[in-house]
């Protein structure tokens, strides 16, 4: 008997946090639309154009970090020199055309980050270790190839990754499909439910059944190739490309995808909400600087408001 | 033996700073150029530049969190110590020191309150912190005007270490005895081996938790303070890859990544392996970025080694492999 009011509190308790946090969604939703619309020009082509740009080249690497927090590996600390890497192998394989200078920029993205999944999910190598340690043989391996030189383009072809179709630019087209192919990867495959079940609970996972390694890997490979993209799309967009491309996307791509509520230890989210948690920071940063307020103020509240988002997701989500 | 030198994780340190000094004199063949004053003073120099960092960071992965916020307060303690200190550096000291000593206090609160994991937190942690240090400074490098406390603070002590580096060294040793002689250095042991037990215990480990961010955030702002007082000048970007650096450097020192495991001076230890590949491998006429090839390789395979699962997935395979080569008449 007590045991039954005693679980029918805590489920009351439970809903009480759900529906206060949701509360809370609606009106910071509701009140980053207000201030967006009331912003005069927001709505003006150029700004969307920069809004979509914003979203497009940060959201290809905060996308692939979603599966990567999902099966429960916190973050990768080496995504973004994962995306001036394969900027730099695009560029300097763009003499075999433009398509295959893609192919070999993903697969190098693709191989980079295997080899780290695979440390971490066939022997379970601590992921932020693995990731730093990546991160330092990525930077040491380009300075030694470049001869910390800046790479310009080897053949024509770079205008594929740029300019518009039908007033969108190419580059967001590029993100909107990458969301898509991950949003169904997470959510129609078998290895996007295992990689969501790898991360709610590890020993369930392998108590299941589920080869937990090959999952992991698979997180990281999907993750190197968005990253990859990202490389693709920023080196077109600039026309040469060095390590500093790619600099400090890491944290602005886990930002997106906490700010969009994928927990933090796994297990729960998906690539829509990071789609959300990167509008959400284009957003506030467009607005911000209509408004007048410098680069600086954006890097502030965009900290802030991931820390109340930790907060608050982490409120609902306790059991 | 050389197996348990480089498994044990308290020898390991030692034996890799070792390894890498006989390494670098073997490449040098007596050159002298890895062997002299000028460059055991450059290795105390980064010692004092990323090793209070290192600490900081080392402390909170020993009970079994990892405070990423280092690399933030860092830019912000040394920021603020060059703008408010130019008259009086040790006021500049006090207010950059308290201003990382306070955001671990917040940050440690805000983790042991709501039960949060402090990868999270700290991650929140650092972009503010950042975006601090961006505001602050208007996004400028601020010159430092008193040029006097960065000369005193260069000055060289006995040709070997400079008073900055000497401060390092000594916070070093305090923080070691602490470890070692009180009962705080039980405690976080304790919190970092087995949180759980610790608290049936008795121990109240979220005091113990505050307490290491605490420390952690005031060791980073030292470090920062005493970076930027020496180089004149603070910038919100000058230390990107600060994080990494301490990261490897509590890792080579002996940290195990699943707690509980790792001492100050290990940390001393691995701060200064990365530092004399850094500038031995620079001594020696070596391109400057192979010693980012070499960190990573050293973190990569101390990853490789510290996996809770390599030897479970190497006895399987070697399991399967004498399987299979045993033809089904030889066994017995």
């Amino acid at each position: 008997m007590s045991d039954v009011s005693l679980r029918s509190r805590f489920r009351l308790g439970d809903m009480r946090a759900r529906q206060w946090v949701l509360l809370v969604r609606i009106v910071a939703g509701g009140a980053i639309a207000f201030f967006a619309l009331s912003t005069p020009g927001f709505t003006s082509p150029l700004s969307i154009n920069s809004l979509l740009n914003a979203i497009s080249f940060i959201g290809c690497v905060a996308v692939g970090m979603t599966f990567i927090t999902i099966t429960g590996n916190i973050m990768s600390l080496a995504l973004g020199a994962t995306v001036s890497a394969s900027a730099l192998v695009f560029l300097a394989s763009l003499s075999l055309g433009v398509y295959p200078a893609f192919l070999v920029a993903v697969l190098f993205g693709i191989v980079i980050t295997a080899v780290q999944g695979a440390l971490v999910g066939y022997i379970r190598a601590n992921p932020l270790l693995v990731s730093i340690a990546g991160l330092s043989l990525l930077i040491g391996g380009a300075a030694l190839a470049t001869g910390g030189q800046r790479i310009y383009p080897g053949g024509e072809g770079l205008q594929v990754f740029k300019g518009h179709v039908a007033g969108i630019p190419v580059e967001t087209l590029y993100f909107f499909a990458t969301v898509l192919i991950g949003q169904f990867v997470l959510s129609w495959t078998r290895i996007g439910r295992e990689m969501i079940m790898v991360g709610s609970n590890l020993r369930a996972a392998i108590a299941a059944g589920i080869n937990t390694a090959k999952t992991v890997t698979v997180a990281y490979v999907l993750a190197g190739a968005c990253s990859a993209v990202s490389g693709v799309l920023l080196a077109a967009r600039y026309g040469s490309g060095d390590m500093e491309l790619g600099l400090g996307y890491d944290y602005t791509a886990i930002a997106a995808v906490l700010v969009g509520g994928t927990a933090i230890q796994g297990g729960s989210g998906s690539v829509m909400r990071t789609l959300i948690g990167v509008t959400v920071i284009a957003i506030i940063a467009t607005v911000l600087l209509l408004r007048g307020f410098s680069q600086q103020w954006q890097y502030l509240i965009t900290g802030l408001i991931v820390l109340a988002v930790i907060m608050l997701h982490t409120i609902g989500e306790r059991r | 033996m050389i197996r348990s030198l480089l498994l044990n994780p308290t020898a390991r340190p030692f034996t890799v700073m070792a390894g890498s000094i006989v390494v670098l004199a073997v490449i040098d063949r007596g050159t002298g150029f890895f062997f002299s004053i000028g460059t055991i003073f450059s290795v105390m120099q980064l010692f004092a530049t990323f090793s209070l960092v290192a600490l900081g960071l080392g402390l909170s992965i020993l009970i079994r969190e990892f405070d990423l916020s280092v690399a933030g307060i860092v830019g912000l303690a040394g920021c603020i110590a060059v703008m408010t200190g130019a008259t009086n550096p040790w006021l500049g000291l006090l207010l950059g020191v308290g201003a990382g000593l306070l955001s671990g206090l917040i940050q440690g609160f805000i983790m042991t309150r709501l039960n949060l994991s402090s990868v999270g937190v700290t991650l929140g942690g650092l972009l503010t912190l950042q975006g601090m240090t961006y505001v602050l400074t208007d996004n400028k490098t601020i010159g430092y005007p008193n040029i006097a406390v960065a000369l005193e603070l260069n000055a060289p002590i006995g040709g070997l270490i400079s008073v900055r580096s000497a401060a390092c060294l000594a916070v070093f040793v305090l923080a070691a005895l602490m470890m070692t002689y009180t009962h705080i250095g039980r405690d976080v042991i304790a919190t970092g081996s087995d949180r759980r037990a610790a608290r049936i215990a008795g121990l109240n480990t979220d005091r113990v938790v505050i307490g290491v961010f605490a420390a952690s955030g005031a060791f980073s702002a030292l470090g920062g303070v005493l970076l930027s007082y020496s180089l004149s000048a603070a910038s919100p970007v000058a230390l990107a890859d600060v994080l990494a650096t301490a990261a490897a450097a509590a890792i080579v020192g002996g940290v195990s990544v699943v707690g509980g495991r790792g001492s100050p001076m290990g940390i001393a230890a691995g701060v200064l392996t990365l530092c004399i590949l850094r500038s031995g491998l620079s001594a020696i006429g070596v391109e400057p970025h192979v010693h980012d090839l070499v960190t990573g390789s050293i973190l990569i395979a101390i990853a490789f080694l510290d996996a809770p699962e390599l030897f479970r997935r190497v006895t399987s395979w070697r399991l399967a492999r004498a399987g299979r080569n045993a033809s089904p008449g030889e066994s017995p």
